[in-house]
């Protein structure tokens, strides 16, 4: 079996993204996230240098490596020429194809994102599509969305686009030849294994946790609804 | 015995001129050629000197030459080519200058980082942000450190490592007596100031000289210099003309956001940019890091990849002022070898 550590190397953004690390603090200085968060994005750098596999382990299956924006602000700064928001990034790739991101809060919601953006984008051809934007999902979006959901087509009208309709405009109905089109894409290009890889691990997890049906299956509603709910225990 | 005692020296810092005070001495005949107007080179921008705060001017005078009947000295003179014909060296200026000497002694000394071009650090856009150089300049004319407002700073910070170690300055290298500087110049801030919060960002404290040590903990245990392990990011300016830094303090795993009155630039020290056209025309080659590169770093430093050039100081790598003496009277020793061993082949 291959090591964490030959999976990372595998990946040339990591090639890219790490030559030699001499602690300076610099990408943790300017890094927005670590901020906000107990985000060291130079400790990950020198976790993923010292090569040490339990560590590494550890790593990706915490929620630390998924609190980057992946904005790279750290690259443009490193003395070194080095950038761990792409170190990251494979962090993150590793993390999902070993079922390790089952193991932390935040890792877990990559099967709501999987839901969301990549439901939308298959079904609609946007990753974000205003009718799938639902305020109850989405307390975040404020009282303002929730208006405008609730009077989308006026309002889509109103600024000049084509809301879910047939013809050209912005936001228009993408047709099911090109939706076919980028099906082929995510099947050609991993797309679609990268997915059945998350619910994979997903399922399994949420069978392990109990969230099942009357036949002992996954029941992925229930456990959709418990990763909506589920409390950052970390802070 | 037709002697072939002709020798030029570029540059008329302490490096050049120790050299040709040397090899005058010996009875050579040394044509001095400086490029600025006056002799002394960069170290007439310092005050003080590590470790002992001992004057710049006090080794200026000491290595001071005047001419003589073996030394002439030419100043203005900015020497941009070297060539060999004939058995002889012919330098010449821009202008009309030509000067022939059997053996050239290269003491073109060093340029500082500009501070510039590290934008995120401000310098030059923020009042508050000054560079050592700056520093030095205010501890020479007498005056203190003040805020561009003329308010005394309650707080210092001193950045290390600014245009060295750095891929993105270009400069990967250890400028190797910032550290020092940076050490000293707390000290001298707190001497002006002393109520004033002095902080060193450093990322390899690098005190590589034997009394340098002692001077990092006369720094902490006397005059109070925080010293904290991290490189800075950015600087910012708030409306007061007050300065943010922001920075890992790496030792704890945390960022770090602080406020200060002036931040001090450790700017590094770079090869001249005229390295590159002396190489012209001739085998001279220049390292990876644009300075003058040795025959062998360890037993013929002072040698050059041509024949016939030597070189003393700073034009090889980063040097204190009392390496670079040594630098000097080591190459004026392998020069007067060299001319040596040329008359017994003779």
């Amino acid at each position: 079996m291959r090591t964490l550590m030959q999976r990372l190397g595998e990946d040339v953004r990591l090639k890219e993204g790490l030559h030699a690390c001499m602690s300076c603090g610099i990408c943790t200085a300017v890094c927005p996230a670590a901020e906000y968060f107990e985000y060291d994005p130079r400790s990950i750098v020198v976790t993923v240098q010292s090569g040490n596999e339990a560590k590494i382990r550890k790593l990706i299956e915490s929620d630390t490596i998924w609190m980057c924006g992946q904005c790279m602000s750290c690259k443009p700064r490193c003395p070194r020429n080095n950038c761990p928001g792409l170190i990251i990034s494979v962090l993150r790739r590793v993390s999902q194809e070993t079922g390790a991101f089952v193991k932390s809060r935040l890792g877990r919601q990559q099967y709501l994102i999987l839901k969301t953006i990549g439901t939308n984008i298959l079904e609609t051809g946007y990753c974000v599509f205003p009718a799938s934007v639902v305020p109850e999902t989405h307390p975040e979006q404020g009282d303002v969305w929730r208006w405008i959901y609730q009077n989308k087509e006026a309002v889509y009208e109103r600024v000049g686009a084509n809301l879910d309709k047939e013809g050209p405009g912005a936001m228009r109905k993408i047709d099911r030849e090109n939706l076919n089109e980028l099906e082929r894409i995510f099947a050609e290009s991993g797309g679609n294994s990268f997915f059945s890889t998350i619910v994979k691990f997903s399922r399994a997890y949420a069978k392990e946790s109990g969230f099942t049906d009357a036949d002992g299956e996954p029941d992925m509603e229930k456990y959709t609804d418990f990763l909506l709910n589920e409390d950052n225990d970390e802070k | 015995m037709t002697e072939k005692r002709n020798i030029a020296i570029i540059g008329a810092g302490i490096a050049g001129q120790e050299a040709a005070s040397v090899l005058a001495g010996l009875g050579y005949k040394v044509t001095l050629l400086e490029k600025q107007e006056r002799m002394g080179g960069m170290l007439n921008k310092w005050s003080k000197l590590f470790p002992d705060f001992s004057s710049s001017q006090q080794i200026l005078d000491t290595v001071q030459v005047s001419a003589n009947k073996n030394l002439s000295v030419i100043c203005n003179a900015d020497i941009s080519s070297i060539t060999k014909e004939n058995g002889r060296f012919e330098l010449s200026d821009n202008s009309s200058l030509k000067v022939y000497a059997d053996l050239v002694l290269l003491a073109t000394g060093y340029n500082l980082f500009d501070a510039t071009l590290k934008e995120e650090y401000g310098y030059g856009v923020f009042e508050n942000v000054i560079t050592s150089v700056d520093f030095e300049k205010v501890h020479k004319s007498g005056k203190k450190l003040t805020t561009l407002l003329g308010k005394e700073p309650r707080r210092v910070a001193i950045i290390h490592c600014v245009g060295s170690r750095d891929a993105k300055s270009g400069n990967t290298y250890c400028s190797k007596v910032c550290c020092i500087t940076g050490v000293k110049q707390a000290i001298e801030v707190t001497r002006m100031w002393p109520d004033c919060e002095v902080f060193n960002f450093y990322m390899d404290l690098r005190l590589y000289g034997s009394k340098y040590d002692s001077l990092y903990l006369e720094a902490q245990k006397h005059h109070k210099v925080q010293f904290i392990r991290g490189r800075l990011s950015e600087i910012s300016e708030r409306q007061d003309k007050g300065l943010q830094l922001k920075a890992e303090d790496t030792l704890q795993g945390r960022p770090l956001r602080m406020n200060a009155d002036i931040v001090i630039l450790l700017v590094g020290m770079e090869a001249c940019e005229q390295n590159a056209d002396l190489c012209r025309n001739n085998t001279l080659d220049l390292d990876e890091n644009r300075f003058f590169k040795s025959k062998n770093i360890h037993y013929a430093r002072n040698i050059s990849t041509q024949p016939g050039i030597f070189m003393a100081g700073s034009c090889i790598c980063p040097m204190s002022v009392n390496e670079t003496l040594e630098s000097s009277r080591s190459a004026a020793f392998l020069v007067d070898k060299s001319f040596r061993s040329v008359q017994v082949e003779e």
